[in-house]
């Protein structure tokens, strides 16, 4: 099994069933989970993800609700678990106080696309200073002086979208994108690697190329055709993974 | 301040956008500000916006509106006399000929009301350029003239259903859209908000509201000027020249809505609002304990999205303007007015800075002006003006159209 970092929804499609999926990609080969706190404007993701945010808040996530399913999962996995959010739940809840909330909860760290190195609310230097991962997003159009401003944060981990664009469209791994993992690869830094992510196929292709592939779109899709079929989540989510293996 | 410093105004405004979007902004930054130093460009705007949009729009003395409410003189910025309609086309011309200069082929916009919408494509089909419109279901259906139109000038009108399916989820789509396209497109943004360099952008091209307001007004002791926000482009477009003096008072009109209960009206500012950051900007916007976007509702299209501009929020914070709230019913009885004893047909968006005149005035001495940017015609809003003022009659006409 190559090394995966999974990406959920909390809330999706409920509670019971969040925790349930959490459980499954653990067992299912996870090396990282990433749990993604649902937002109503979520402008980072593709349609996939924005319906399951949708659903998650209908089903009543709030953000003391999402960080007791964390303590539960991260008590109960014994894998990382990375909280992605938007900026406007951390922003509103006081930056320091969510970044407080997940380590209590017990998650390594913290993925906020829309709070940057430089417009972060000081989320990247809070983290830092107590032990906590502020994982920075990029994207292969990133220049090489803004690369340097981010690094300059000293983060242990950068989560990379393959794709110029939005999540849960399909990534081609080109030569370009080949160069520009190979340039971060060279940097002291884990580079999860992710967007658009769906086959085996692609799995093994980007695997030499970074730290852990990261999947997201594919397995929320799973879910969404179990709810729809009527079948368990973790059965689906099993033989997703399953395939991967292959 | 007139001018962000490196994006921020005060505390508000910033580029908080996923990584993906910070090259386009930083090459849009770079090629507005090349642009506004080079006097062909700016000759070309000058000149366009006088052949093609009609400029300047008069200021009109509304001296019968003046002598009913008994107080202040009112004078109205027409800028609904603008082609297509409203303001909106003055940042459309700017960012449209931006885009050109840029080389790019492709144009993207979001609309609420649809007028950015509709003088966004007119300004494609003028240019040459192809033209993406997104716009909320749910403003398609109230609004379904202004679609009519800008399919009329050859633009591609995608509904977006996502969200609450108005304005805040057409901007996600453009955002979205954007993400993979900025090689041959252009993001025209129509309001003075969104991440760094919209905000100074909007309001350098909404500008030239305010600056002919000062030519046009000199000689008159202007008390207040008034104008309606939404997301701010008319209103930091009329107030730019004046930012930085203490007079005259400057006001801004947020929608009341139908009452003070959270999804019953756009009210940013006044205590509703909480500092927040959403579409890239920090600002003030209209969201619950947990940072979730709250639904808005307006009797305008263009005056229901959650948040506001960085730098209105900023000046608002400052008291260099006040915000105050007019509900859906007081603008429909300022369309009646202005139409009854001026012959103007106000934008339901634009009534909201009429009614907020027709309660100041007459505390205000009639050797004193005040001045409202009528920031756009109401043609547009027929189905709902009509169907408010005169639900019958106009029931009975669509019944006959039908059957026609």
């Amino acid at each position: 099994m190559p090394t995966v970092m999974t990406h959920m929804v909390a809330w999706y499609p409920d509670r019971d069933r969040s925790l349930e999926a959490a459980a499954a990609l653990a067992a299912g080969g996870a090396s990282y989970l990433e749990i993604q706190f649902p937002f109503s404007d979520p402008m980072a993701d593709g349609p996939v993800i924005q319906a399951a945010c949708t659903k998650a808040l209908e089903a009543g996530f709030t953000l003391s609700g999402g960080f007791d399913l964390i303590r539960q999962i991260t008590s109960m996995v014994d894998i990382p678990v990375y909280i992605m959010s938007y900026a406007s739940p951390a922003v509103s809840m006081g930056v320091e106080r969510f970044v407080t909330s997940a380590r209590q909860a017990g998650a390594s760290g913290c993925i906020i696309p829309d709070l940057p190195v430089g417009c972060d609310e000081g989320f990247f230097a809070y983290s830092k200073s107590i032990g906590m991962d502020a994982v920075p997003v990029i994207a292969p159009n990133v220049t090489h002086k803004r690369l340097e401003e981010i690094l300059s944060v000293s983060p242990r981990y950068v989560y990379t979208a393959l794709r110029a664009g939005i999540t849960g469209t399909q990534t081609v791994l080109d030569q370009p994108l080949i160069d520009f993992l190979s340039v971060l690869s060279a940097q002291k830094v884990k580079v999860l690697g992710g967007f658009g992510i769906s086959s085996s196929e692609q799995i093994r292709a980007l695997s030499p190329y970074v730290h852990a592939v990261v999947v997201g779109s594919h397995l929320v899709r799973a879910i969404t055709e179990a709810v729809s079929h009527g079948r368990s989540v973790s059965e689906s989510i099993r033989s997703a993974m399953k395939q991967w293996e292959q | 301040m007139k001018h962000s410093d490196n994006g921020f105004f005060g505390t508000f405004g910033g580029k908080y956008v996923a990584e993906v979007l910070r090259a386009p902004l930083d090459e849009l930054e770079q090629a507005f500000s090349e642009a506004m130093a080079d006097e062909e460009f700016l000759h070309r705007i000058e000149d366009e916006a006088k052949t093609y949009t009609g400029r300047p729009t008069p200021l009109l003395h509304a001296r019968r509106a003046s002598e009913q409410l008994g107080g202040a003189q009112i004078y109205i910025k027409l800028e609904g006399l603008a082609n297509t309609g409203a303001h909106k086309i003055n940042n459309a011309l700017g960012q449209g000929l931006l885009a050109q200069r840029m080389g790019k082929k492709r144009i993207i916009a979001e609309t609420g009301a649809g007028q950015h919408g509709v003088a966004t494509a007119a300004v494609c089909a003028r240019l040459g350029l192809e033209c993406v419109i997104y716009m909320g279901e749910v403003d398609m259906n109230r609004q379904y003239p202004n679609v009519f139109w800008m399919r009329q000038y050859g633009a591609q009108v995608i509904p977006v259903t996502s969200g609450s399916s108005t304005l805040k989820d057409a901007v996600n789509e453009a955002l979205r859209d954007w993400a993979s396209s900025y090689g041959d497109t252009h993001y025209l943004l129509g309001s003075a908000l969104g991440p760094a360099p919209y905000p100074d952008m909007v309001r350098e091209f909404q500008s030239v509201i305010g600056n002919e307001v000062k030519r046009q007004s000199e000689g008159l002791q202007v008390e207040a000027m008034i104008a309606c926000v939404g997301g701010g482009s008319n209103a930091i477009g009329f107030f730019s020249p004046f930012i930085e003096a203490v007079e005259p008072a400057l006001y801004g009109a947020e929608a009341g809505g139908r009452g003070d209960a959270p999804g019953d009206h756009a009210v940013r500012m006044n205590g509703q609002g909480s500092i927040g950051v959403v579409q890239g900007y920090k600002s003030r916007f209209l969201l619950d304990l947990d940072g979730q976007v709250q639904t808005t509702h307006s009797v305008s299209a263009g005056l229901d999205y959650p948040g506001i501009g960085p730098q209105l929020a900023h000046l608002g914070e400052q008291g260099r303007i006040q915000f105050c709230s007019i509900r859906d019913e007081e603008a429909i009885e300022a369309v009646k007015f202005f139409a009854r004893n001026e012959g103007l047909c106000f934008a339901l968006e634009s009534a909201h800075a009429g009614a907020l005149a027709m309660k100041l005035a007459p505390d205000i001495p009639p050797d004193r002006a005040i001045i409202v940017n009528m920031s756009g015609r109401g043609d547009k809003d027929i189905f709902i003006t009509a169907r408010a003022i005169d639900e019958q009659q106009w029931t009975e006409f669509l019944h006959k159209e039908v059957q026609r």
